[in-house]
């Protein structure tokens, strides 16, 4: 089953999740094929002869507006949980010798100690993100099981990989439990809700809004 | 119009416009990730003590979204009950943020023109009460509803 998992499964998963994410950003784009003509830009020109003081109060107003200033302990607690969910498994030395013993080429890997450190932070945010789920009157009411399969499809490899490095348990079941979870999570990226991996770089950038990251024209 | 004297879905109609825009709704729903960062963008959410029932993402996973998974086989009670969320819950105003870029008014408007197709239409002002105080938006079907039933709303 180790063999299994570590070698067929996962290129069967990472050949599925690649060409999930082309489908889905053709998909996208074939969908928003339509051009806005702009007639007033997302963001307002400013002109540039302000005062520091209007300067200041523009930057205020932009802060207040944007989701740091409207949700701060969200913004910072979902902006940690996306940037560990890369992290962790590309920068973790036991992937990086599994990748070693294969090819012969690894990435540069964190120390085991804060790899560790990191993850159960990562655990710790799901769990925050759980009782958001189940507690918070506005998300439980959109909430389904479904929500809370994402979640602990999300949550899972991490959790697993956890157990695995403190040798909790049977190792070589939690092992395989770890790789057959994270081979999972890799397949529904794509396809569930976790899809937001694309479609958030997509429309920050291509579609028009006053979000985007870039001056986007595209629309539905 | 009580709900036994309501005319039967037009399923035919629904699904008919539950195709033209499969691909919105379904990479939608599929790109929602029920994070409720959108609430506060709504002013009508803030003014009523954050009811979450009038969340930009509930307002039209409630009504389109529900159809779409349904795929279109719903009835006039479904219709009827969920209708003020689309329709008085809502001013369009286009304000609603999502951080997925989800074209939140967009679905509202195309839920409108479902529920329009088959006689669920709002009628503004709702603190008018009575149907026949709001001249034109007022209609054969809906002129005949008596004050205070559907879609006149709760005189908010």
């Amino acid at each position: 089953m180790y063999e299994l998992a570590r070698g067929p499964l996962m290129w069967a998963a990472t050949v599925i999740f690649l060409a999930g994410i082309v489908y889905r950003s053709i998909q996208l784009y074939l969908l928003t094929g339509k051009k806005e003509r702009v007639l007033y830009t997302a963001t307002p020109v400013k002109p540039k002869d302000r005062t520091p003081e209007e300067r200041k109060m523009d930057f205020i107003i932009a802060f207040r507006h944007s989701l740091l200033g409207t949700h701060p302990i969200m913004a910072i607690i979902s902006t940690v949980f996306h940037t560990f969910i890369f992290i962790i498994p590309i920068f973790l030395l036991g992937h990086n010798l599994l990748i070693y013993e294969s090819w012969g080429i690894s990435l540069f890997s964190l120390p085991d100690g804060l790899c560790d450190t990191l993850t159960a932070i990562f655990v710790l945010i799901g769990l925050f993100f759980l009782l958001r789920r189940l507690i918070v009157p506005q998300v439980r009411i959109i909430s389904t099981a479904y929500d809370y399969l994402v979640l602990a499809i999300t949550v899972a490899p991490f959790l697993t990989g956890f157990f695995a490095y403190h040798q909790w348990f049977d190792y070589k079941t939690v092992i395989i439990i770890h790789m057959l979870v994270g081979e999972l999570m890799l397949i529904t990226i794509p396809f569930t809700k976790i899809g937001h991996m694309v479609f958030f770089f997509f429309v920050r950038i291509l579609i028009g809004s006053e979000h985007s990251f870039w001056r986007g024209s595209r629309t539905w | 119009m009580p709900a036994g004297q309501r005319k039967p879905v037009d399923t035919k109609k629904i699904k008919a416009l539950l195709d033209q825009h499969k691909g919105k709704i379904q990479v939608s729903l599929a790109a929602c990730a029920s994070c409720s960062l959108c609430a506060e963008s709504c002013f009508l959410y803030m003014g009523n003590n954050r009811d979450p029932h009038y969340m930009p993402s509930y307002k039209w996973i409630s009504s389109l979204g529900t159809i779409y998974r349904k795929r279109g086989n719903v009835d006039s009670t479904f219709l009827e009950k969920t209708q003020d969320r689309i329709w008085k819950n809502c001013v369009l105003c286009m304000r609603c943020y999502c951080p997925f870029g989800i074209d939140i008014p967009g679905l509202i408007a195309l839920a409108r023109g479902m529920y329009r197709s088959q006689g669920f239409y709002g009628m503004y002002p709702y603190t008018a009460g009575a149907p026949e105080a709001c001249g034109s938006y007022t209609t054969d079907e809906s002129s005949t509803q008596e004050p205070g039933t559907a879609g006149a709303g709760t005189g908010k």
